[in-house]
């Protein structure tokens, strides 16, 4: 009886999966199956790479790699300069306007940057940042949802910990670059995990700013890609999609603990 | 000194973050209701104020009504089913003695790919009689060719976005079934109360701020849906899958008409405090007071 029940649970579990996993199987078994193949339904018969070479040959692959890395890299790493500090400031230093601050913490996160994405976008205009880096990275640094989630770790670590380091004559910079950053691992993950896939994937704002390849990241040559000449290539566009996917689905794979810990904190804000 | 010094540092530490939320968040929405009242030109740069005129084009628009329907009704399509579905998984995983950690990797596995990549997998997918889409459905249900047609297209789009989030909702429910109290099923099982009861009694109650946040989490990519319409339907076909969001591209980016993506994106922020008021009363209040006792 009671192994019926758990059978059943993964049976159920298991049609769901098909859900869940055949379109990222669709596209690993398209991306080395000629596009004839597709058509006729034949996936892996005459597995080849073409598809990537066909890609490769028709897109600055390089280019776009270069500019995702670039803004992954640097959204992240600007967050924890920008954001570390002020998260601290407003877990643990008392100040006038502190709940003011903290409020509006609150009200910040609410507000979906598609809201404001118009006033940004005239804005990068005007100072000629337009289909530059700078325009896919600055907006998302002063992150709210990444602050408040800092604060809520920093508002968790005990309050001795930080009353010892004061009592050693510790000022506030050094507390905070050799106490609160290495005992805040976990929360950086997250917050990694958390800005990194942000950025990756991000493809909203990218088809404000972008207009050529110069400064385009994956996802905004994938649907360049897709809507291009290549429309009906289907073999090209599932190696084009998996390059865009395959990175962070393989650091998914050897990292899920942090991914699911990191991305389900996301919910907030995007 | 020093202690202008220590009065003055905790500013100090807030004033890159603070600099950033005002160019970047506060400004713009004080800039975004400005510009509704302007007619932009992009390439002069020269605006003319235009009172309501905006306003009163926009509103007056039937794609106005259209994408605002839009964007509900793709909201009913993917918050109920992604959070019942989602909850379903949290459920049954929960409840395995072996394979946890293999199912919540399935269900999660398509919340870390890039959203638009895979909306061309689904565009394939759905592709006209030789997708798998209509090769495996068609001939139980009789439905055929969904991108092409204006009823099925949103449901399409919903199809991906379901997809997409359904697995962050279970692991939302998941983390919280699992840090339910014990105690209170043990006492519930000893009185010998059916599963169901206990489900609707214990279990929910005691879910509720997880079931908040994930309606906050589900409603919000909701409203915020782009990625999939930018890359499988462009809002079509006849505008039946156009939301606010991407119109807002559409006027802004694709038309250069600012003023009325300014309305639009009045029109958006309004939904989202709309969609927060609601948390804030009625069942949602005691969902998430429920969880507290």
């Amino acid at each position: 009886m009671k192994a019926a029940g758990q059978i059943s649970r993964h049976v159920a579990l298991a049609v769901g999966g098909i859900y869940m996993l055949l379109p990222v199987a669709l596209m690993l078994a398209g991306s080395v199956t000629p596009t004839a193949d597709i058509l006729a339904g034949n996936y892996l018969h005459n597995a080849t790479l073409d598809n990537f070479a066909q890609v490769a040959d028709r897109v600055p692959l390089g280019t776009y790699y270069r500019n995702s890395i670039l803004v992954c890299v640097c959204t992240f790493l600007l967050q924890v300069v920008v954001c570390v500090p002020a998260a601290y400031a407003m877990a643990r230093l008392r100040y006038r306007g502190r709940d003011l601050s903290v409020w509006l913490l609150g009200v910040l996160i609410l507000i979906p940057f598609q809201v404001v994405a118009i006033p940004v976008y005239l804005m990068f205009r005007a100072v000629g940042l337009i289909d530059a880096l700078p325009a896919l990275v600055l907006p998302f640094v002063g992150s709210a949802f990444s602050i408040y989630l800092l604060r809520q770790f920093f508002l968790s670590l005990p309050g001795s910990m930080f009353d010892a380091a004061r009592l050693d004559g510790a000022g506030t910079p050094a507390i905070i670059l050799r106490l609160v950053i290495p005992s805040s691992r976990p929360a950086l993950v997250s917050l990694g995990v958390f800005t990194v896939t942000a950025a990756w994937n991000a493809y909203f704002w990218p088809s404000f700013v972008l207009t050529s390849d110069r400064a385009a990241t994956i996802p905004f040559g994938v649907v360049d890609f897709v809507n291009s000449d290549a429309v009906t290539d289907y073999g090209p566009q599932m190696a084009m999609a998996t390059l865009s996917v395959l990175p962070l689905l393989i650091a998914f794979l050897f990292a899920q603990r942090q991914f699911i810990r990191g991305l389900s904190l996301a919910g907030q804000a995007d | 000194m020093r202690a202008l010094r220590q009065r003055s540092l905790p500013y100090l530490l807030l004033l890159a973050a603070g600099v950033l939320a005002l160019m970047f968040v506060m400004v713009p929405i004080v800039l975004v209701v400005v510009l509704a009242f302007f007619d932009i030109n992009l390439v002069s740069g020269a605006g003319t104020y235009v009172g309501l005129d905006n306003f009163r084009t926009e509103i007056a628009h039937d794609e106005f009504a259209r994408s605002l329907r839009n964007t509900v009704v793709y909201g009913v399509l993917t918050v109920v089913p992604s959070m019942t579905i989602g909850l379903g998984v949290a459920l049954l995983v929960n409840g395995l003695t072996h394979g946890k950690g293999f199912w919540r990797s399935v269900y999660f596995l398509p919340v870390a790919t890039t959203l638009v990549a895979m909306s061309a997998v689904w565009r394939w997918m759905f592709h006209t009689d030789t997708g798998i889409v209509d090769t495996v459905l068609s001939p139980i249900f009789g439905v055929r060719d969904w991108l092409a047609n204006p009823d099925l297209a949103l449901g399409a789009v919903a199809i991906v976005g379901n997809w997409h989030q359904i697995g962050l909702v279970a692991i939302l429910y998941l983390a919280a079934l699992g840090s339910l109290p014990r105690d209170q099923f043990d006492s519930a099982r000893i009185d010998g109360a059916a599963s169901w009861n206990v489900f609707w009694h214990v279990t929910w109650p005691a879910l509720g701020p997880t079931t908040i946040f994930a309606f906050i989490t589900t409603v919000g990519s909701a409203l915020q849906a782009y990625d999939v319409i930018a890359a499988m339907t462009q809002g079509g076909p006849l505008g039946s899958t156009e939301t606010l969001t991407y119109m807002i591209w559409v006027r802004g980016v694709n038309y250069f008409d600012i003023g009325r993506a300014a309305v639009l994106s009045i029109a958006l922020l309004a939904l989202s405090l709309l969609v927060t008021a609601a948390q804030r009363t009625g069942y949602a209040r005691r969902l998430e007071e429920g969880g507290t006792r």
